[in-house]
């Protein structure tokens, strides 16, 4: 018997992360703010950490929290960056 | 092909139903035999085992299915001989060639095959098994495709339809954690009477599936609803995928936020809806359904579920699905979606997200001031005590009795707003205490703050039985940027 799925395939298969990096120096990382609460604090702090270890930061912000950050961003964010870390505060 | 007279009968040893296993020579021991593949779910296997059964014949089956499988079909068509079964990959199946159920093979002593008869054909099996068939139509009728023909997909889909549908579809994952119909292609085409299963309704957050209307059908039929649901379920899937309800904030978030419809028009009436006593459940399929597909959607098509991109910290039992009927009968004013613009024989379904209900119990207030200033005090901890204004649509359903106190003196919905929204207001200096927006921040300590933004925040619809003192209120979900989004239910396409 077959049963008809609820799911799409396309979006199931698992997206698997970037290789993480051997060192930081010299690259350059993206800083995504993503408008929660206290997100640039922390944000702060982790750009500091980062700089001590010799990489590029940049800091992006994408406009509230709730909603996905656009395709314009991303493909931004994408071109420049070679790693990217996302503030999840509260 | 299966094989031809006089070929070697391939030998095999597999299990027998209630007792070990047999072999082909086991059969062959006291002479001839003969062997017949089924599956379980072909019709015509299940003709020939009740009439070969009836009629005494003398033959061993071989069910391409699991040991369970295999005895139930024994039970169901009464066939009381030795029935052997084949798990996948189908091994012996093969082995004979085997193109289609039921096939019958005819083997000599000597372990050679004499005949073969595919399909159900009561003459040539007559003389093959040496009985006499009765004559009853039909006399001859084909069969179904041997799952020793199936590509790897097909045994994939197969092996997920297992034969206890509830239980695979907890092995599947299509659940809410209660048990669900299984979304067989019969039901589904049911539930979509004609409607273009490839439409998509568009990706569905937080995974971004396509919300075809087959997919969205397959979440219907999962949380139980009848055909005569799914327009209510088509057009509150397409609200909620509209951009100003933000379903993606809904959907990822440490809130307990769920999806409430709200129904109002004639579509209450054939879908079966409650707006009358326990109108917030339980006791009613239709409410209960219908709120469980749109739930079923986001976690399955969307692949919002929880503990996976559903973060929600406790999450509430009104995510299982919420679905609302306003009783417009009974209301003193004009429903809701009459307030959104619709014109009142219009059936429609009105999104918003919120958290479980609070009930609020009111007996003794007898003025529309009294009971106004109640409710909304209810209400002024929703989110937390301090957070004013709320920001949110907030969802107050009120019961009859309330309505008649608030209607008392000409009271529109609009003035209930009003009293509402006037009365819950606190100044910003006893509101600076744990969590609070930045407006209260900001301001002088005596200024009054509203618990809503504006009136236009409070949303007012009538439910529930006539006795009782009892509404209630949905707290909403909170700094999502969403809006209520309101569209027509056409029962037509």
């Amino acid at each position: 018997m077959r049963y008809v799925s609820p799911y799409d395939p396309a979006v199931s298969a698992p997206v698997q992360p970037a290789p993480r990096p051997d060192a930081l120096a010299g690259r350059t990382v993206a800083l995504l703010d993503i408008s929660k609460n206290r997100g640039k604090e922390f944000l702060d702090r982790i750009e500091a950490r980062l700089r001590d270890h010799g990489a590029e930061v940049e800091r992006y912000a994408k406009p509230l929290f709730s909603r996905p950050a656009s395709g314009e961003l991303v493909e931004r964010i994408a071109g420049r960056a070679e790693l990217c870390i996302e503030a999840l505060a509260d | 092909m299966p094989p031809a007279a006089n070929a070697v009968a391939p030998g095999f040893t597999l299990p027998r139903v209630g007792a070990g296993s047999v072999t082909l020579a086991d059969l062959l021991r006291t002479g001839p035999a003969a062997v017949m593949f089924v599956t379980e779910d072909c019709p015509t296997c299940e003709l020939a085992l009740r009439r070969l059964g009836a009629a005494g014949a003398d033959l061993a089956v071989v069910c391409e299915a699991d040991p369970a499988a295999a005895a139930r079909l024994a039970q169901r068509t009464g066939f009381a001989g030795p029935m052997l079964c084949e798990p996948a990959p189908y091994e012996t199946s093969r082995a004979y060639g085997l193109e289609a159920v039921p096939t019958t093979v005819a083997i000599a002593a000597d372990g050679a095959v004499t005949a073969a008869v595919v399909g159900w054909d009561a003459p040539a099996l007559s003389e093959l098994l040496g009985i006499d068939l009765p004559a009853d139509p039909p006399l001859r009728k084909p069969g179904c495709a041997a799952k020793s023909t199936y590509d790897a997909a097909q045994l994939a889909a197969d092996a997920a339809g297992s034969d206890d549908d509830p239980e695979a579809m907890y092995e599947l994952g299509w659940t809410d954690g209660l048990p669900t119909i299984a979304p067989t292609p019969q039901r589904v085409a049911a539930m979509l009477a004609g409607r273009d299963p490839a439409h998509s309704l568009g990706p569905v957050p937080p995974g971004m599936g396509e919300a075809t209307l087959e997919r969205v059908a397959a979440c219907a039929v999962l949380a139980g609803c009848r055909p005569e649901h799914f327009a209510i379920v088509a057009a509150a899937a397409e609200a909620m995928l509209e951009p100003a309800y933000n379903l993606h904030g809904q959907a990822v978030t440490t809130q307990p936020a769920g999806q409430i419809a709200v129904v109002n028009g004639p579509v209450r009436a054939t879908a079966g809806l409650n707006a009358g006593m326990g109108a917030l459940g339980p006791g009613t399929r239709a409410n209960l359904t219908i709120g469980r597909a749109l739930r079923l959607l986001v976690s399955l098509t969307g692949e919002g579920m929880p503990g996976r991109l559903d973060r929600s910290t406790l999450g509430q039992a009104g995510k299982v699905g919420v679905c609302i009927a306003e009783d417009e009968t009974r209301s003193p004013w004009p429903p809701l979606h009459v307030e959104h613009g619709f014109a009142a024989g219009t059936s429609v379904v009105t999104m918003l997200a919120g958290d479980a209900p609070l009930t609020i119990s009111e007996h003794r207030s007898r003025t529309p001031e009294a009971l106004a200033a109640a409710l909304g005090w209810a209400a002024a901890t929703l989110w937390s005590p301090n957070w004013f204004p709320i920001g949110a649509a907030t969802l107050f359903v009120i019961c009859p009795e309330h309505a008649d106190t608030l209607a008392a003196g000409g009271w529109s919905k609009a003035d209930v707003r009003e009293a509402i929204w006037h009365a819950v207001r606190r100044p910003a200096g006893e509101l600076r205490h744990g969590e609070f927006p930045d407006r209260v921040e900001r301001a002088p300590d005596a200024e009054l703050i509203p618990k809503w933004d504006s009136p236009a925040d409070i949303v007012l619809i009538v439910a529930g039985g006539e006795a009782g003192r009892f509404s209630a209120v949905y707290g909403p979900c909170v700094g999502m940027d969403w809006k209520p989004v309101s569209l027509e239910v056409r029962c037509d396409t």
